[in-house]
């Protein structure tokens, strides 16, 4: 899925996958911050797969 | 919230993630807010129809996790 | 090319009279050029309507997805493989079927032909030796190389010869190795762009869908009683061409076919605007050999990779 979204042309950074336990709330809280910053590192740029109004009524 | 906040989708399983973002949350660790959570009931559940829509409907970033 | 329309022919009313089957799927010429359409044989007297050539194109495991009925079919080696798939998924069961395995040479492109004549065309021999293609119409007549005008996934072939079936109608073709084709060429073209220039490169190849899903109808994979682009409740993917659906439609639909596909080019074949829609399944297919070493439909007795786990799964992705 990953791969495939890739090569469509949208960035790595916007999908991710992890492993948590419901024991592990630090990676838990760790990981939701990797997700954060890269997605920080994206947000100037526009979002592709947003539907946006039709260009040509 | 400014429009530059990221919103970010996850789906996390509810036996896993969804139990671990619950700990944090008793435990009152700090996480960013950009997090909204989805709850699934395993992540066998998820598919990529999901993904999509999300990302259709203006999540900047998808995450899974179980 | 006619040695093989006399055989199947001859199998087919043999099969059909002895009541070894109760129909034969094969081709028949269809009513314009290079447009052969499949046809169901109920009985010896139908059978002489049956042809074969370079325009047998289509993917005839289509056909019998969910039948009852025991069935001849005639199959090429993509058409063999998409058997094996459907047998594998519960589709249509192996004692139902007799299959009339047909080596192949590939088939003839029709959208390369098209844009290369001046007019329309009306009529279309190939050579008994199958090294030429003579196309012709109102005021022209030209002859192509066969190997200049094949199908891009017929020039990529891997499988020519049917990998299940109970008869053979010819001696096998020879096999096009690693070594002399270059599958994923094409795909590692496109691996190498910036993300900017995917998405540009995507943007261009499905501008012009107008979303009349012939490549949906036309894979024998996706036989799902309601497509999601039908589903209303709720409403995955919007249904007018803009461009953001557009996308997703051709995303989920290649990515529905992750693991199955087998190359046929059905799909691109179908396509009246002559898009490639392959570019996204090719690129599913690469991923599916490099991580799981697997190709679809070569095998009725294994599962394919996306239904099943192994502890040695690569999981690079996974944090």
């Amino acid at each position: 899925m990953k791969n495939l979204l890739e090569h469509m042309g949208i960035e790595p950074g916007r999908l991710h996958f992890s492993w948590i336990s419901s024991a592990e709330s630090t990676k838990f809280v760790e990981v939701a911050k990797q997700v954060t910053e890269a997605t920080l590192a994206l947000t100037s740029k526009e979002k592709k797969y947003m539907k946006t109004k039709p260009k040509v009524a | 919230m400014s429009e530059k906040e990221p919103k970010i989708i996850s789906f996390l399983c509810n036996w896993c993630s969804y139990g671990a973002a619950d700990l944090a949350g008793v435990s009152r660790m700090e996480y960013p807010s950009n997090i909204r959570v989805i709850r699934i009931p395993c992540t066998g559940r998820m598919s990529p129809k999901f993904v999509l829509a999300a990302f259709r409907q203006g999540a900047d970033a998808v995450w899974v996790s179980g | 090319m006619t040695s093989y329309t006399d055989k199947i022919r001859e199998i087919s009313k043999r099969l059909l009279k002895e009541g070894k089957v109760d129909m034969v799927i094969g081709f028949a010429k269809g009513s314009v050029p290079m447009m052969h359409q499949p046809m169901f044989a109920g009985n010896a007297g139908d059978v002489d309507r049956f042809a074969w050539d370079g325009n047998c194109g289509i993917n005839l495991a289509n056909y019998v997805t969910d039948r009852k009925e025991k069935i001849g079919i005639v199959a090429k080696g993509c058409d063999a493989r998409n058997l094996a798939v459907h047998i594998v998924e519960n589709k249509i069961s192996r004692d139902q079927l007799y299959i009339i395995g047909v080596p192949c040479t590939g088939m003839i492109d029709r959208h390369k032909i098209t844009a290369r004549v001046p007019g329309e065309i009306e009529a279309l021999v190939e050579d008994e030796a199958g090294k030429t293609v003579t196309v012709s119409g109102a005021g022209f007549s030209e002859t192509f190389d066969r190997a200049d005008v094949l199908q891009e996934n017929c020039a990529l072939c891997m499988h020519r010869n049917p990998v299940i079936y109970d008869e053979l109608i010819a001696d096998e073709v020879p096999e096009q190795s690693e070594k002399e084709v270059d599958r994923y060429a094409a795909v590692r073209k496109v691996e190498e762009m910036s993300p900017d220039e995917k998405w540009a490169y995507f943007e261009d190849l499905l501008s012009d869908c107008i979303r009349c899903y012939a490549c949906r109808n036309a894979c024998p994979l996706c036989y799902c009683p309601t497509c999601f682009v039908d589903e209303s409740k709720p409403q995955w993917v919007g249904k007018s061409v803009d461009p953001t659906d557009i996308r997703i439609f051709h995303f989920l639909r290649a990515y529905h076919c992750a693991g199955r596909c087998t190359d046929c080019g059905a799909c691109v074949r179908s396509c009246p605007m002559g898009i490639n829609v392959r570019a996204l399944t090719k690129k599913l297919e690469k991923d599916c050999l490099e991580n799981f070493g697997w190709e679809a439909g070569l095998t009725t007795d294994q599962r394919p990779p996306l239904d099943t786990f192994k502890p040695d799964d690569p999981e690079q992705f996974i944090k």
